[in-house]
């Protein structure tokens, strides 16, 4: 049965827009019965919720729901809104997908929407004593002084509920009991990887429970793109995932050359490709080093770095940038290849196969790592799914999720690859994926690299960009996970509402229901394992 | 019997990896180190690659000419507010009116090594250079003054 | 077997001329007090000394591991006076008082780690007749010195009023508290096998063959389940986990500073130094130099190495491998620690001890 029918049955009133991506327009107190029914739909379950966008659409508040079933991988986006601005309401679907309870979070800190229901309505980014909603449209952006005062982080949460007079009543959920030992990992702390602090409550050496609190090193990202004009959105992608530059680029320039309707090159569509999977190789070496440099080996650690060095050389050569590449353009890439590239990415190619084993000799085979990682921090497909973890942590438990295979984009559906999925879903796991997928990625680059067709390398494109008003979507494989880019356009030289899809706030909010009953030195391990990038999750 | 074999195979098996990762190891030991000796090796052996984006510079040619028209493009493509052109209005010889560059004001310290303005540049006025070390003690310091003392737009 | 090398190698007769020589221009008391006094300076300017060329060498050699070249500006090209550079600094630095410690076992807590310290430190055999403590149960007073310092780390720990600290300092004590076990459990083979438990009288048992060699298999496994309990208790990776800057930033010593912070540090290189020294007098023949039975020429070139430079040797041999080890493996988890020793080496241990026992009454060993 088609997904329009099934939606009209269940909302009879339902709209449906086809300007860009497929939105069915859903009133507020019938989301959660569509979502639903969506989610546990026999034929084709939509059980992966990509994303929630907060939005601000002037008169109404509301928020867009991006779902993929995970066996079909069709997808439907749910649009719903309230016109209430004062004391929005929406209801959670926390209950059908795990994911939804930080997603909604994220959208109750940005544009003050309370869901209804969901057990966690804290602001997630932002100070709890900060004033105002900052994604609105009618934020004043003077309302908060730059306050330089501790921020308390209250123990307990919000949970709303209706009464059945229409009011709000609020009970208070418990995160940490004042008996608990509560001990700070971070923000300041050698491994979190960045400004990410993780409230854990310990039991002598056994975690009881995470709380991670983020926001760091937020830096507006999404609000700044929307008083900046399309090519200049780009350079910010570059400083989300830093591991994942050229991807989370090509992710936006892929959304944008697909809502202006520019066809690109087949040469940049195989430059594209090949600096993909070259900053996954990047990517995956600095994974390595971290995750064994979190567990206390300091020599493989450089191992990594040896041959990250060659990588990041020959970005160096062609893009002029070593970790912010600044590659992707509207149209096709920046320059073209250098002479050298061919022949250095092949020299590397030889030699990255021919020293691989070191890696493996001195930390996958080591007894102690592998007792440390084998059957820790079990994830299971289900939670994983559930808790949206996409990329190597969900390939680690048996969830097939490489966009790259179920959405091909640029040259992935020309070459041959396999996904690498695991089953064990456990830090071994997950270390293992990525150690596999260094390898795959040098398949698919050896694949091209002698069959790169001649051609421009960029399209000229006019020098103001407009997008056709709509909602457009792009998502890539980058290095730790989907990466989307979500895109409102009202026709404007900038973007309405642009918001990203981090690759890891969902890998720091599976974090508590992965660690508990672990070892504090196995929350390390842990985190290590499932590879998230701070300033991705705090944009 | 089997519980006391797992354990007595474990504890070999356990050795011998831990045996395999220090001959690993002692096998890098015995190689060269790859570490580069900056700044030692600033003349011999460092290379910077000419597409590195370090700074923004105007090229002047011998006669103190460059190629900027003054019309702004790069200053409104800058996402930073990096760029700060000042021009005049000045009449030329053939007594029209013509935009002249009287100031291009550059703040390496809020760059962000887009490339936008080069991009945007339709006279190919500008570029980015490989001068990386600019490390100053002052902030500001890090605006610089892009077109040379007395220098005048390249004659068409 | 030839064992005259042993008086040429004696320092005696010049220790006695001192102790002569000052004693017939002063009472034999003040002589004595003198001589005391001027041991304990020569003692803590060596235990000075060996720290820094200990931290020059880990660097380097950890370097080496890990494909650098390790310090090389300051000094000369070897960066021979970065660690003296260093040592200046953090005696510079400020010593910070914290607020809610308890600041009397705050302030005493380095003092123990680095009295057990130089107190095992004394009790190595630098050469024949240069042994500053020497007694007839001298192996089991170098276990029992070697303790207080657990205390000076639990106390740290406790003291700093820190989340971190405290964990790091439970880790420390669950831990060398279980490795001393096999740590006493191979000392004591050897005490069997050199039927002596002076190290001055084991090292001379070892004139005509070191222990290694003379206790072949055990002896052989007995050593590197020393060096590895002895690892342990230095604290070193992959054993560092009461420090495990990547779990607990600094682990127990994570709230000190200054010259407080440079006592733990410095007690850490020397228990390693300790480490191996014992490891070199108990297996390897301590200031013993290297024989060949039958290979006379060989061995008079061997015998003009002095004993302390035998001992140097071997126990920078030691070091160095104890450096590998360390710089090769990730660190085990607390539980694995233990699970280590109670399943693993502390039955080894025991198997080693009864096989010792049985190769001596046998008279199956050399």
């Amino acid at each position: 049965m088609d997904i329009k029918n099934k939606i009209s049955n269940i909302v009879p009133n339902a709209e449906f827009k086809e300007q860009g991506d497929l939105i069915a327009v859903v009133p507020a107190d019938s989301l959660h019965k569509v979502a639903e029914a969506l989610r546990y739909d026999k034929e084709d379950a939509m059980d992966y919720l990509r994303e929630i966008v907060g939005m601000d659409w002037g008169e109404t508040l509301g928020a867009l729901y991006y779902l993929e079933s995970t066996t079909s991988h069709n997808r439907i986006v749910l649009r719903t809104e309230t016109s209430d601005r004062e004391n929005p309401m929406l209801p959670s679907v926390s209950d059908l997908w795990k994911t939804a309870i930080i997603k909604e979070r994220e959208a109750f800190d940005f544009f003050g929407i309370k869901f209804i229901g969901n057990p966690d309505m804290r602001r997630l980014f932002l100070r709890e004593d900060w004033v105002g909603f900052p994604m609105r449209k009618d934020y004043d952006l003077k309302s908060n002084e730059l306050n330089m005062s501790n921020e308390v982080n209250a123990d307990t949460t919000e949970e709303y509920s209706l009464n059945p007079d229409g009011t709000l009543s609020c009970k208070h959920n418990v995160v940490f009991n004042p008996e608990d030992f509560v001990v700070n990992i971070g923000p300041q702390h050698p491994s979190t990887h960045g400004a990410l602090r993780l409230r854990t409550a310990l039991d002598g050496e056994t975690v009881k429970k995470v709380d991670p609190v983020c926001g760091y090193i937020h830096r507006g990202i999404e609000k700044m793109n929307e008083s900046l004009t399309y090519p200049q959105t780009l350079a910010l992608t570059d400083r989300l995932d830093y591991l994942s530059a050229h991807q989370s680029r090509h992710a936006l320039c892929m959304c944008i050359e697909k809502a202006a309707g520019i066809e690109i090159s087949e040469r940049a569509q195989y430059i594209r490709t090949i600096m993909d999977e070259l900053q996954r190789i990047d990517s995956h070496l600095l994974f390595y080093s971290c995750l064994v440099l979190d567990m206390g080996g300091f020599t493989p650690f450089f191992y990594g770095f040896r041959e990250r060095e060659m990588v990041l050389d020959i970005f160096e050569e062609t893009t002029g940038g070593r970790l912010i590449q600044n590659y992707n353009m509207i149209g096709g890439v920046q320059a073209d290849l250098h002479p050298d590239f061919q022949k250095k990415v092949k020299e590397f190619i030889k030699h990255m196969r021919g020293i691989i084993h070191e890696y493996h000799e001195i930390f996958t085979g080591n007894v102690i790592a592998t007792t440390r990682l084998k059957g820790v921090g079990v994830l299971s497909r289900e939670d994983a799914i559930s808790y949206a973890t996409t990329g190597g942590t969900g390939r680690a438990s048996g969830w097939s999720n490489d966009v790259r295979k179920h959405h091909p984009y640029a040259m992935y559906d020309k070459v041959d690859f396999k996904e690498i999925v695991y089953t064990e879903g456990d830090s071994f796991a997950r270390y293992m994926v990525r150690m596999d997928e260094i390898m795959e990625s040098m398949h698919i680059i050896e694949q091209l690299i002698d069959n790169i067709p001649e051609g421009e390398y960029r399209v000229k494109t006019k020098p103001i960009i407009r997008i056709p008003e709509g909602n457009y979507s792009a998502s890539v494989e980058s290095s730790r996970g989907e990466f989307g880019v979500f895109l409102e356009s009202h026709g404007d030289k900038s973007p309405y509402r642009l918001h990203y899809r981090s690759t890891g706030l969902p890998l720091v909010h599976a974090l508590d229901s992965v660690c508990r009953g672990e070892k504090l030195a196995d929350l390390i391990a842990i985190g290590a394992s499932m590879d998230f990038v701070i300033p991705d999750i705090d944009r | 019997m089997s519980k006391f074999g797992n354990y007595i195979k474990g504890y070999f098996s356990g050795l011998d990896s831990l045996l395999i990762g220090m001959r690993t190891s002692l096998r890098v030991y015995l190689r060269k180190g790859v570490t580069e000796q900056y700044p030692e090796n600033r003349h011999t052996t460092l290379h910077i690659p000419e597409r590195h984006r370090a700074m923004l510079v105007m090229p002047h040619d011998e006669n103190n000419q460059h190629h900027c028209i003054a019309c702004g493009l790069c200053q409104m493509a800058c996402p930073n507010d990096t760029i700060k052109v000042t021009s005049e209005m000045v009449e030329g010889e053939d007594g029209k009116k013509k935009k002249v560059l009287v100031k291009y004001e550059y703040d390496l310290g809020s760059c962000m090594f887009c490339e936008l303005c080069v991009n945007a540049c339709p006279h190919n006025a500008i570029r980015f250079s490989n001068d990386f070390e600019n490390a100053v003690y002052q902030r500001n310091k890090l605006v610089l003054k892009l077109n040379h003392e007395g220098s005048s737009v390249v004659k068409k | 077997m030839n064992t005259s090398f042993l008086d040429y190698y004696s320092i005696q007769p010049v220790t006695n001329w001192i102790h002569e020589t000052l004693c017939s221009v002063m009472p034999e008391a003040l002589a004595i007090f003198i001589e005391c006094v001027v041991i304990g300076v020569i003692v803590v300017a060596l235990y000075a000394v060996l720290a820094i060329v200990l931290i020059y060498m880990e660097r380097k050699v950890c370097a080496a591991f890990q494909c650098r070249i390790g310090p090389n500006r300051v000094g000369g090209k070897g960066g021979l006076l970065q660690v003296p550079a260093d040592v200046l600094k953090i005696l510079t630095k400020e010593i910070i008082r914290l607020k809610n410690s308890d600041n009397f076992l705050y302030d005493l807590a380095p003092y123990l780690v680095i009295l057990a310290s130089i107190l095992t430190f004394s009790c190595l055999p630098w050469n024949k007749g240069a042994q500053i403590l020497d007694m007839n149960i001298g192996v089991l007073f170098v276990l029992a010195a070697s303790s207080i310092g657990v205390v000076g780390i639990l106390l740290a720990g406790w003291s700093s009023n820190n989340k971190y600290t405290m964990i790091g300092a439970v880790r420390s004590g669950a831990m060398i508290i279980s490795y001393e076990l096999s740590m006493g459990i191979t000392v004591l083979a050897m005490v069997v096998l050199s039927e002596t438990a002076s190290i001055s009288g084991i090292v001379e048992a070892q004139a005509n063959g070191w222990n290694i060699f003379k206790g072949h298999i055990p002896a052989i496994l007995a050593f590197v389940v020393f060096l590895i309990a002895g690892n342990a208790e230095a604290n070193r990776g992959p054993f560092d986990l009461a420090e495990a800057e990547q779990e607990l930033t600094a682990g127990y010593h994570t709230e000190y500073s200054g010259l407080h912070f440079g006592f733990f540090y410095l007690a850490e290189y020397l228990n390693l130094f300790i480490t191996a020294g014992i490891a070199s007098t108990l297996f390897l023949g301590g200031w013993m130099p290297f024989h060949i039975a039958g290979l006379d020429a060989f061995n008079n070139i061997m015998d003009y190495i002095p004993g302390v430079g035998w001992f140097f040797i071997k126990t920078f041999f030691v070091v160095w491998l104890l450096m590998w080890i360390k710089w090769t493996f990730p660190r085990l988890r607390i539980d694995q620690i233990l699970t280590f020793e109670w399943k693993y080496l502390m039955p080894t241990s025991l198997l080693i001890l009864v096989l010792m026992v049985v190769l001596k009454v046998f008279g199956l060993v050399f």
